[in-house]
């Protein structure tokens, strides 16, 4: 039997339909049926009443005609459960936005919500008895990329109680700041700045619950939200960091030199050596492939020779391969430079003196290659640098969005310049200029105020060239429709694009995340939601989701280090919605149309069975697949065909 | 006056009615223009009472048949209101019903729907007025054309059956 429930919202719906109207409409429906009207049934007392009437008059299937179902559904199919009624064998239809607000003629009206509610009947006939699950779920995390988003993020999560693993491609942790000697826009010293959350990761108060993998990739997840299980390979240190004390001994016997590999790596390195002084964990590791032992079989042993502690080197170090299950992924994979061979007019690697910022960085550090002295391509001190703003930056032949953080570095290259060379000046060619923010506008205030600096504004990066003159330095030159213009450098900073890390590229392909067309990790909302993925359970913070700075890369680990803490709690089970799809594998023709149309990559093919199959943790129940599969082969639940052609049917009897 | 539905199952050459109201039916997702349409009634704007709305969570479900099983079973117009490109809460699934909007008005016109009485068009939560504007002026459109002529040929639509 149907219970059909019409609420009058006090005057609101009962001034304009007639509750005797919708009375005698249900009556002359088919099948056996009561009707009961009231005057406010969401109100404690009103839905008491009705569970109440439900279960007294033995209904076994409940129409509501009341208001919004995105005010009440979920307060009548509570009603319904107390009732002791599925909840889902409840149907609403709204006659009071939908048709006593709208509507002026009462017997319009009457007639109007009389359909809604005989399309409701018939619709709730064919609902099925549905129920949200309950599933285990992991409480524990693992973090990709070391970086400020990801240190921050594994902190917190390791602060929370939670098991965290922090997974770490490179053998130092930090990111790119930590190679930075000063941090706009207050100038901070990069390493000093990172160093309390080096520190705590390593060893502070909860490291013990913090595992970090450097020299590390993720390279397989299986699972889902609650339920992931993440296969991590790590390659071999050849140095054991529990024995080596980092004293460095090792490195100068070395008798192999290769060039830096390092971001921004200027100068070189040994065959075993640190990433960079001072780089945490300070333990160094040895490049397999320059190494002559391990590479051409040498019999060489000099690092083993000048090591003070016995077993520390380890030539027959192998590739390990860890796996942890854990609830959820945060990715922190960062961002890199673009790529200037695309604008070879800018000289950068071919003609002496041009650097990119991060090399620019690297030679301002005290770790970095030069000490911090600042030098031109001959190892001389510039009297004139030049500094191109919106390299690739917004450009539609390049990257049009605004990257972001490059006018603040560009400035702040202003003042380590005017601080360690006084005198020395500066030419900035820029297309936009860039620096919100309450901190930001002082390295800009200070360029713009300083009488050894230039501002040029371009509106085409191809206007501006770089080219060798006789003395091999480069040539500054900007050729508008207005006349040309060149200045003669000795050092020429490029700011290139922050785009995607090939880290990011990867682990977004292994993770089946949606990518932006610029390649950065698609947030399931730009305003409201940018630190969640669109795959449920996989979060991203920092420059891996779009370029930012570290203020709010660190904000954004934060938040998403608060969904992973409100969403996963140790003991709790996660609630899965039951309005989801359901693939019938027996239908199912193997076409995977369904595939390509499900934007959270909930649906995957399996091969054994010749079927797609429905995550329905991941599936969000928008119902896209249900109608795009051609074989008909999928359910939407509580949004069945059926049941929506019998809606359409009996709203137009 | 409840059994209005009646008039519109008739026979070839049913004619029109003197005050013909066009039966309406909107097909609207959950979260932008069932919200609308909420807006509407809550500013209390007016629009034609042969409005009749199905709702399901996103656009995207609406699947081709719904439309014409709508015209089959008597509607002279049906409405899809989508959320706006980059609004979507689904993130693109709008986009498909869009495409799927214009693959169904190429198979309407040859079993004798008038591709104008199927209108596909974008309300967000705060488009009440927009919401009212667009029955409004689908009713208009309507009322000209005068009722879909129950059993011409597109009473032979192909709506296979589903599920």
């Amino acid at each position: 039997m149907t219970g059909v429930y019409m609420c009058t919202c006090g005057t609101n719906i009962s001034q304009r339909v007639s509750v005797d109207g919708v009375r005698e409409a249900v009556e002359r429906m088919p099948g056996t049926h009561c009707f009961r009207s009231g005057e406010f049934l969401c109100a404690e007392s009103g839905a008491a009443w009705m569970a109440d009437d439900i279960a007294k008059s033995g209904a076994d299937r409940v129409v509501v005609a009341a208001c919004s179902v995105r005010d009440h559904e979920e307060t009548f199919r509570r009603v319904t459960a107390a009732a002791g009624r599925n909840p889902y064998l409840m149907q609403m239809v709204n006659i009071r936005e939908h048709v006593a607000w709208v509507t002026e003629d009462q017997a319009q009206a009457t007639a109007k919500a009389a359909a809604y509610v005989r399309a409701a009947m018939a619709r709730v006939a064919l609902h099925q008895e549905l129920a949200r699950e309950e599933i285990d779920a992991s409480a524990d995390a693992v973090v990709i990329g070391a970086g400020p988003a990801g240190l921050k993020a594994a902190l917190g999560l390791a602060e929370a109680g939670r098991t965290v693993t922090l997974v770490e491609r490179s053998p130092v942790i930090g990111g790119l700041p930590v190679l930075y000697e000063e941090i706009a826009p207050n100038l901070e010293c990069g390493p000093c700045l990172l160093e309390p959350m080096l520190a705590d990761v390593l060893h502070g108060p909860f490291s013990e619950r913090l595992e970090l993998l450097t020299m590390s990739e993720v390279t397989g997840v299986v699972g889902s939200y609650g339920n992931f299980t993440v296969t991590i390979r790590q390659a071999p240190r050849y140095v054991s960091p529990t024995l080596c004390m980092g004293c460095g001994e090792c490195v100068a016997p070395c008798p192999v030199s290769v060039p830096g590999t390092f971001p921004g790596g200027l100068g070189g390195r040994k065959a075993i050596d640190f990433a960079f002084q001072g780089g945490l964990p300070n333990v160094p590791s040895i490049d397999p492939a320059a190494c002559v032992r391990l590479s051409e079989g040498q019999a060489c042993e000099a690092c083993v020779t000048a090591c003070p502690v016995e077993g520390a080197i380890v030539f027959d170090d192998v590739a390990q391969t860890h796996e942890r299950r854990v609830g959820a992924i945060l990715v922190a994979t960062g961002a890199s430079l673009y790529d200037c061979s695309h604008m070879p007019g800018l000289g950068h690697g071919r003609v002496p003196g041009v650097l990119t910022s991060l090399e620019f960085e690297r030679m301002a550090s005290s770790n970095g290659p030069t000490g911090a002295t600042i030098v031109d391509g001959f190892g001389r001190a510039p009297a004139r640098v030049g500094i191109v703003h919106c390299v690739g930056s917004l450009d539609p032949n390049h990257r049009e969005y605004c990257s972001g953080v490059c006018c603040q570095n560009a400035f702040k290259y202003n003042q380590i310049v005017a601080h360690k060379l006084p005198g020395t000046e500066v030419v900035h060619l820029y297309k936009g200029i860039c620096v919100p923010g309450k901190e930001e506008f002082r390295l800009y205030e200070q360029a713009r105020k300083s009488e050894t600096t230039t501002m040029v504004p371009f509106a085409d990066i191809s206007e501006v060239r770089v080219e060798s003159r006789a003395d091999g330095r480069p040539t500054l030159s900007l050729a508008t429709t207005g006349g040309a213009r060149s200045w003669d450098c000795d050092l020429v900073i490029l700011c290139p694009a922050v785009v995607p890390s090939e880290g990011t590229k990867r682990v977004a392909a292994l993770l089946e995340l949606a990518t932006d067309r610029h390649g950065f990790i698609e947030e399931l909302h730009g305003r409201v939601d940018s630190a969640r993925s669109k795959v449920r359970g996989v979060y991203a913070a920092g420059m891996c989701q779009a370029p930012m700075d570290i203020q709010k890369s660190v904000n954004q680990a934060m938040a998403a280090t608060g969904y992973i803490l409100s969403g996963l709690v140790s003991g709790r089970t996660i609630t899965v919605e039951p309005v989801t799809a359901e693939v019938d594998a027996a239908r199912c023709s193997a076409c995977r149309t369904c595939l390509s149309v499900c934007p959270y990559s909930a649906i995957t093919f399996d091969a054994t069975a010749d079927a797609a199959s429905v995550n329905r943790v991941l599936c969000e129940g928008c119902g896209t697949c249900v109608a795009a599969c051609p074989s008909a082969a999928i359910e939407g639940h509580h949004f069945t065909n059926a049941q929506i052609a019998a809606e359409i049917a009996e709203v137009l009897r | 006056m409840i059994a209005d539905g009646q008039a519109a199952t008739g026979s070839v050459a049913a004619p029109i009615p003197a005050a013909f109201e066009p039966r309406i039916v909107g097909f609207l997702c959950n979260w932008c223009s069932y919200a609308g349409a909420d807006k509407a009634g809550s500013a209390q704007v007016p629009y034609p009472p042969n409005v009749h709305i199905i709702r399901t969570m996103c656009t995207g479900r609406i699947d081709p048949q719904f439309i014409l099983q709508a015209f089959e079973n008597g509607a002279d117009g049906v409405v899809v209101l989508a959320c706006h490109p980059g609004d979507c809460h689904y993130k693109e699934q709008n986009y498909r019903a869009m495409q799927r909007h214009r693959m169904l008005l190429r198979v309407l016109e040859p079993f004798g729907v008038e591709a104008a009485r199927c209108r596909f068009d974008f309300v967000s939560a705060a488009e009440g007025d927009k919401f009212a504007r667009i029955m409004g002026e689908m009713a208009d459109v309507l009322r000209r054309k005068g009722p879909r002529r129950a059993g011409a040929p597109a009473d032979g639509l192909p709506t296979a059956s589903v599920g």
